[in-house]
């Protein structure tokens, strides 16, 4: 036993034990610990084995920086891989297994490759790209990833629920330590809004591991009361565990909650992780200091670890990391730990001091090494000893833990993510935020002040300046008291020269300091090239230790100063965030909104299969019994209205309504055919371009009154024919006088179509709808028997003598069942979308599937509407482009199999026969194709080059996807009734 | 042949059975109400603000500059328009939305809460008071959002929506045991 929990000390609780259980070893903690400090007390110091060369490693940290304790935590679905066990709150039945070992921790097979470490250094794998080619996929890849990585995902369905949150605040505070604390405070005593966000699952930071004393009484005694008065102020929210992971634009800032992510068995009723937005008018980073390791050799063996995160363990947790402690430090903060450390009873080996004098005190006793390096460690699974070098004599010191201390680096990542590039600072020796506007503001150790008293200061200095800017007054309360303290300096050692073993730069992804010189010589210095030839920094701990160190140690190699070599890019997130909580509640069907016509629950009642359409799910067919195929459905719809009557819900087709003395202009501007004569009473088939002359939309227009239109829009543009009309009237014609308004939601509308409609119609309405009185295209208000009003439409989508009947939305299911009743003397059916579209193709009308954005009025055959009169419409000007007008553009045609057996699909391309298929050869595509029940064979439409000219002539139907050709007689698009003599009936 | 149809609420299917008993954040849907989107003519905008809010028959919804909608817990859709038509006679254009928008009172101690858990905008009552009304996403879905009281919000969304924003809301709200009935 060499790791141990004191006796006494730390804010651990030891009256509530918990057990938890890591390799199937049942092992305690105590309430208030990490799992790191729980391992630890428990001697399980060995924790995970290496990325590449499979190593054994051990906790080096005690924060969200760590490299190595990565673990797997919860079982089955609900587990987490490469969850660092250094902020992982400890529950009772956590489960967590080490990684990346098989097939156990203390042995592992996959270490021999340490032993070809030669031959597998930085840029080893860019390299078996190079040669022998067919070695790539079969050997090399999946060899290295068998081998390398880290915890594996389950791919089983996650059963926690996660969501997003907004919050808005004045000022949000990053950070609750000594700095972020009394910032918090001096800001929510003034007034403000105030958020603290602090990924710890207990608000304090650093005061929690401190010993010094805070107007009189220990460091987070004095947090504690901070948090409490916080807490009591209907201004303030604290965010314990909860993760500011990213700046954005306007000055949002995403978070991550860890709600329920320290329960064995989360509520159903609440989410486990919550991402939130929180908008804030000014932001405060107190988000500290972190050390930085020291890169010596043999540095990677379990028992090295930060010095400060030692401090941590036994203040805080009340653990020791060994019984006896060696020190390799450049700066004060290597002697604090071993102060604090020797106070707790634990005996301190040596400290190893890069400096040649300071004025730093060592522990009573101690003996402190100066000028001195450590150039190897000692031990198997765990550290047994340093060699200590100076001046070339060597000396093994014994040990079981080494502290180290690199000095300080200021996290600023959330002040750098949005292209600010941090600046070097020789006084600090570390890269420090830029100015990055008055929104965002750094005090405390992420500002470079590193004492007790500079961090309250500071924080309660930065808060007041924003306070007033805010236009609050914050008051000018006395600072707390701290009494005595230590020069936080340090001399930056970047590389412990003389190293007898591997010297680690990033722990996580295997890369040592040689790796870096490799890169250099190879051509990769650039600080940008390294970080990607060596992966130094590209682990999921995203460099946090290790980035400042290669930055160092490249400057040191290429004889510039870091601020030449500068810094990789930040980029979000600061910590890693669960797929679950981005994707929030937007999941499986929810992942958008589900749209329901009002005929939604008819359809249902009556069989209807559903398809999506958008958001929108549209019956496609209503099977009846022995049907059992859909084709069969649709065969017997589609007879039927051409025999006798059908309805149809055609609800989510969009509707706009249009007021006003200028509407009409509006309308002849918007569409490409003329409207402004349009009668009261009547609709008219509407085309609509786009600026480049190209088909954006067609639909009717119905004039309801003299200043009151009604136009419909294709479903699928709706929203977006809506957006058009509004950027129309507001940029590009305001002086025109109009008003218009969506009512898409407001109608249920339903095509009643076939040779028998009128007299299914007549049982409905009160109205005169004989031809005379509302013949084709005849358009308003009706009224049913019983009284309610409705809007009635002559319009055919189907070649057939067919009504639109729009009534209010909630009206919709019981007329429609109505038209069945009533409807069942005249052979009425329900019909889809499915029939819907066979009947238009029967008909040669175009739809979405024709209009895709490459095709004119004229290239559908709808030339003749382009009016060539009007001075102006959208649209106009562009279509008399050379290319738009040639005569060999792709035209609308009609297309038969010749061999009537045989079918075609829609997206086949077309070529002479006789022609190879290539990009020059193509002759056009086809854009539909059905089942014609009317003619008894399969039809369909496409664009033919001059295709006009071409009826008659064979064509091949070349479709690779099914591998298989057809030839087809072109013909006119128009399969059935050319004469238009049903509809007009 | 006399008809009287039937008029079904969008939210029928959701809501099927006896309700449970409201607790503290309760979702009210709203089953009867008139609802009209007022349109200013041309230069007769400020007319219509003031005269729209001259009167507590009906409450007045921030839509769009010009653009109002208008919600009233009496008048049928009919006696809606015919008291816009005398209000603003000859200054204003109506739509009846009634049938095209659904009403979801939500009120309780943890409203602002829940709504956060959709809607991006600042609820604070100094940012938001009661009497504003707002265009908003809830989650995907665009609402009126306005607030009618202290902890007291009413969204308006479209009909084809009601479905998947009543989900959304119920499951936003199920932190704080929100429960949901058509309103009495």
């Amino acid at each position: 036993m060499t790791a141990y929990r004191l006796t006494t000390g730390g804010l651990v609780d030891r009256s509530r034990a918990l057990s938890f259980n890591f390799d199937g070893r049942p092992l305690r903690g105590f309430v208030g610990d990490t799992l790191a400090s729980a391992l630890i007390a428990n001697d399980q110091l060995l924790v995970g084995r290496s990325f590449k060369y499979h190593r054994p490693r051990g906790i080096v940290s005690a924060g969200p920086s760590e490299p190595n304790a990565l673990v797997t935590i919860g079982p089955g679905a609900r587990s987490d891989p490469n969850t660092k066990a250094t902020v992982a709150e400890l529950y009772a039945g956590l489960t967590a297994r080490s990684q990346n070992r098989w097939p156990s921790l203390g042995f592992d097979i996959g270490a021999v490759s340490d032993l070809l470490s030669l031959f597998i250094g930085a840029g080893f794998y860019y390299k078996t790209f190079m040669w022998p080619a067919q070695l790539w996929e079969k050997l090399y890849e999946p060899l290295i990833r068998r081998a390398a990585g880290f915890g594996r995902v389950v791919l089983e369905r996650d059963p926690d629920t996660y969501e997003k949150s907004w919050a808005h605040c004045d000022l949000l505070v990053v950070g609750g330590g000594p700095t972020g604390l009394m910032a918090a405070l001096t800001a929510a005593r003034a007034g403000l809004r105030v958020i603290l966000a602090d990924e710890d699952f207990r608000l304090g930071g650093s005061l929690l591991s401190e010993t010094q004393a805070i107007d009189g009484a220990p460091a987070h005694v004095f947090a504690d009361r901070v948090v409490a008065e916080l807490q009591a102020l209907p201004n303030v929210t604290l965010l314990p565990r909860t993760t500011v992971f990213g700046w954005y634009d306007d000055n949002v800032f995403g978070a991550v909650e860890r709600v329920q992510k320290h329960v064995a068995e989360p509520l159903a009723k609440l989410a486990t992780e919550r991402v939130w937005r929180v908008v804030a008018r000014r932001a405060l980073l107190a988000t500290g200091a972190e050390e930085r390791p020291l890169v010596f050799g043999g540095n990677d063996r379990p028992g090295v670890m930060m010095a400060g995160a030692l401090r941590t363990y036994a203040n805080r947790y009340g653990v020791a990391a060994g019984r006896s402690v060696a020190i390799f430090t450049n700066g004060s903060a290597g002697y604090q730990a071993a102060r604090d450390l020797h106070a707790k009873g634990i005996a301190i080996a040596a400290i190893v001091d890069s400096r040649a004098a300071a004025e730093d005190a060592a522990p009573e006793g101690t003996r402190v090494i100066r000028s001195a390096s450590v150039v190897d460690t000692k031990g198997r699974r765990r550290v047994s000893g340093m060699v200590v070098e100076r001046s070339g004599f060597e000396e093994l010191v014994a040990c079981d833990v080494v502290g180290m201390s690199g000095g300080w680096s200021p996290v600023i990542h959330l002040a750098c993510q949005r292209g600010a590039k941090p600046v070097w600072s020789d006084q600090l020796s570390a890269f420090v935020a830029p100015d990055v506007s008055g929104r965002l503001r750094l005090a405390g150790s992420a500002n470079g002040i590193y004492t007790l008293s500079g961090c309250l200061g500071d924080g309660v200095a930065k808060a007041s300046v924003i306070a007033s800017e805010l236009g609050f007054k914050p008051a000018q309360d006395a600072l707390p008291e701290t009494g005595e303290e230590a020069d936080p300096s340090f001399t930056a050692l970047w590389y412990a020269p003389g190293a007898k073993s591997k010297a680690f730069v990033d722990f996580q992804n295997d890369v040592h300091a040689k790796d870096l010189g490799l890169a250099l010589r190879e051509g990769f210095g650039h600080v940008e090239h390294a970080k990607r030839y060596t992966t130094s920094g590209m682990a999921t701990d995203q460099g946090k230790l290790s980035n400042i160190n290669a930055v160092g140690i490249l400057a040191g190699m290429r004889g510039v100063k870091p601020a030449d070599v500068g810094t990789t890019t930040f980029r979000p997130f600061y910590t890693p965030v669960s797929f679950g909580a981005l994707a929030g509640p937007a999941r499986d069907k929810h992942a958008a909104p589900i749209r329901k016509s009002p005929l939604h629950e008819w359809a249902r009642k009556n069989g209807a299969t559903f398809v999506e359409a958008g958001l929108w799910y549209r019956s496609a067919w209503f099977p009846r019994a022995g049907e059992k195929t859909g084709r069969e459905s649709v065969d017997r719809e589609v007879l039927n209205v051409r025999a006798n009557a059908g309805i149809c819900d055609v609800s989510t087709l969009g509707k706009i309504e249009l007021f006003g003395p200028d509407a009409a202009e509006f309308l002849n501007r918007l569409y490409c055919n003329t409207l402004l004569k349009l009668p009261v009473g009547k609709a008219r088939y509407g085309l609509m371009l786009r600026e480049d002359g190209f088909v954006h939309d067609d639909g009717t227009v119905s004039r309801l009154a003299e200043e009151h239109f009604l136009v419909t829009t294709t479903t699928a543009m709706a929203g977006g024919v809506m957006s058009h009309m509004e950027y129309c009237s507001q940029v590009l014609w305001p002086d025109l006088k109009v008003r218009f308004c969506s009512v898409s939601d407001q109608w249920a509308q339903i095509a009643i179509a076939g040779p028998k409609a009128r007299g299914v119609m007549q049982q409905l309405v009160e109205d005169d709808i004989s031809d005379e009185a509302f013949p084709l295209l005849a358009a308003g208000a009706v009224t049913l028997k019983g009284g309610l009003k409705a809007r009635l439409f002559r319009i055919s989508f189907s070649g057939e003598l067919a009504f639109e009947l729009a009534v209010p939305a909630g009206f919709g299911m019981a007329v429609a069942d109505q038209l069945m009743d009533v409807g069942r003397a005249f052979d009425i059916c329900a019909y889809g979308v499915e029939a819907l579209n066979v009947l238009r193709l029967e008909k040669g009308l175009a739809t979405h599937a024709e209009f895709d954005g490459r095709v004119t009025p004229d290239d559908c055959g709808l030339g003749r509407m382009v009016s060539p009169h009007k001075a102006d419409f959208i649209g106009k000007h562009l279509s008399s482009r050379y290319g738009l007008t040639a005569a060999d553009r792709m035209q609308l045609v009609g297309l038969k199999p010749v061999d009537r057996e045989k079918d075609i699909r829609a997206g086949a391309h077309l070529l002479r026969e006789g022609m190879k298929p290539s990009t020059l050869n193509d002759q056009g595509w086809v854009s539909s194709a059905c089942f014609s029940p009317s003619l008894g064979h399969h039809i369909a439409l496409g664009f033919l080059k001059s295709g006009r000219e071409r009826y008659g002539e064979r064509i091949v139907v070349w479709d690779k996807l099914r591998d298989q050709e057809v030839v087809a007689e072109v013909c006119d698009p128009v399969f059935v009734d050319p004469e238009k003599a049903r509809m007009k009936a | 042949m006399i008809r009287d149809y039937y008029n079904r609420h969008a939210l029928d299917e959701k809501l099927r059975g006896a309700p449970r008993p409201p607790s503290a954040n309760h979702l009210a849907i709203g089953h009867r109400q008139a609802v009209a989107m007022a349109l200013a003519m041309a230069g007769e905008e400020e007319a219509v603000e003031k005269l729209l809010s001259s009167t507590t028959e009906f409450a007045v919804r921030f839509s769009a500059p010009g653009e109002w909608l208008v919600v009233s817990e009496n008048d049928t859709p009919e006696g809606l328009q015919r008291r816009l038509d005398a209000l603003c006679s000859a200054r204003v254009y109506i739509v009846d939305q009634s049938e095209a928008r659904v009403l979801f009172r939500l009120s309780g101690p943890s409203t602002r809460r829940i709504l956060a858990k959709g809607i991006g905008l600042d609820l604070h009552p100094t940012a938001f008071a009661v009497g504003t009304s707002a265009n908003a996403f809830c989650g995907h879905i665009a609402v009126n959002l306005a607030r009618t009281g202290e902890d007291a919000f009413e969204l308006i969304a479209p009909r084809s929506f009601a479905e998947s924003l009543f989900d959304d809301l119920m499951t936003m709200g199920r932190e704080y045991d929100l429960t949901a009935a058509f309103a009495a």
